[in-house]
């Protein structure tokens, strides 16, 4: 087997298998999230959203974000980084049978009031600022991964790449944008190439901004 | 349905596992607390506990040995849920671990 390097994401799901609360709503969203409904479809994806959405609200974030921003190391495809993705339950969660447009899916996003004010806290707390030292502007990683992590279970819900570095991005692509190319180009580098939320991220997998939440337990 | 006895000894009892520890031929590295039921349960034992304990031994039924009361548990825990070994599919544990215990 590949050399054995210690694996946060694989530790983040034993402490959450051993808390009573995270282990409890973490089968609550891993069951709709993978139960198939009909030949057609994988799962019931609006009571997959739901599920995932109370698992955010109601697990402490030191067992939800353990397990959603664990750092992994640097390159594709490891054990770790694969988990991490699969945290959602992707397959359910994130992807579809047609990929949209990011604009067509913003505007989709802004007839539902939860989305439409979960994307805007986002766009707000996660605003890069290349001067500020921690690469935010509102210098506050906490509400820029709880703005982040809000829009998992609506329909901006954003997922990792398979990428060499951090990067994610809601379901949809900039093709065929027409005019808009250049606005949606915008919209997907927020996500894709956001030094704020990256940082944000990073801070709370190495443990480096823990001051904010409760105290990590030693792994 | 009978309503169980709150036997003194039979308690709620916790070990910490591998998921792989039990013998379900999951293959993952995750792990789990395992609660189960365990102590005498002589205490709670009614009339026709005796009385099969009596018969037993003397002998009045002759193929059978029907079970006295065990303590076993009377609600289980939450479900519990894991991702595979090859990082694709999740196995969820339903009524794997006991929650409340009772002579029954």
């Amino acid at each position: 087997p590949v050399v054995t390097r210690e694996n946060n994401c694989l530790n983040a799901a034993k402490a959450c298998n051993l808390n009573d609360t995270c282990k409890k709503y973490r089968s609550a969203y891993i069951s709709p999230c993978t139960s198939r409904v009909s030949t057609a479809e994988v799962c019931n994806k609006r009571k997959c959203h739901k599920a995932l959405r109370q698992f955010f609200d109601k697990v402490p974030p030191k067992h939800s974000y353990g397990m959603l921003f664990c750092s992994c190391p640097a390159g594709d495809q490891s054990a770790c980084s694969e988990r991490r993705r699969q945290t959602i339950v992707p397959v359910c969660s994130y992807e579809d049978r047609e990929k949209p447009n990011c604009l067509s899916l913003q505007t989709s996003c802004k007839t539902n009031y939860i989305c439409r004010s979960r994307l805007a806290d986002f766009f707000a707390n996660c605003q890069s600022e290349p001067r500020s030292l921690s690469g935010c502007l509102k210098e506050n990683y906490a509400d820029c991964l709880l703005s982040y992590s809000g829009l998992i279970g609506t329909v901006m819900t954003p997922n990792y790449l398979r990428s060499p570095k951090i990067s994610v991005v809601p379901y949809c692509d900039c093709s065929s944008s027409g005019n808009g190319k250049e606005e949606c180009d915008k919209f997907t580098e927020f996500f894709t190439d956001n030094s704020c939320l990256r940082n944000a991220i990073q801070a709370f997998g190495n443990g480096t901004d823990v001051g904010v939440w409760q105290p990590m337990p030693p792994v | 349905r009978m309503k169980p006895v709150e036997g003194r000894g039979c308690l709620l009892k916790e070990v910490h596992l591998n998921v792989t520890d039990l013998g379900l031929g999951y293959r993952t590295k995750e792990e789990l607390i395992f609660r189960y039921c365990s102590g005498p349960c002589s205490d709670a034992e009614t009339n026709y506990d005796k009385i099969l304990n009596n018969l037993t031994h003397s002998k009045k039924l002759v193929k059978d040995t029907p079970s006295r009361t065990c303590c076993r548990p009377i609600t289980f825990d939450d479900d519990l849920s894991f991702l595979d070994d090859n990082n694709e599919d999740y196995h969820i544990l339903r009524k794997h671990s006991a929650r409340k215990c009772g002579c029954v």
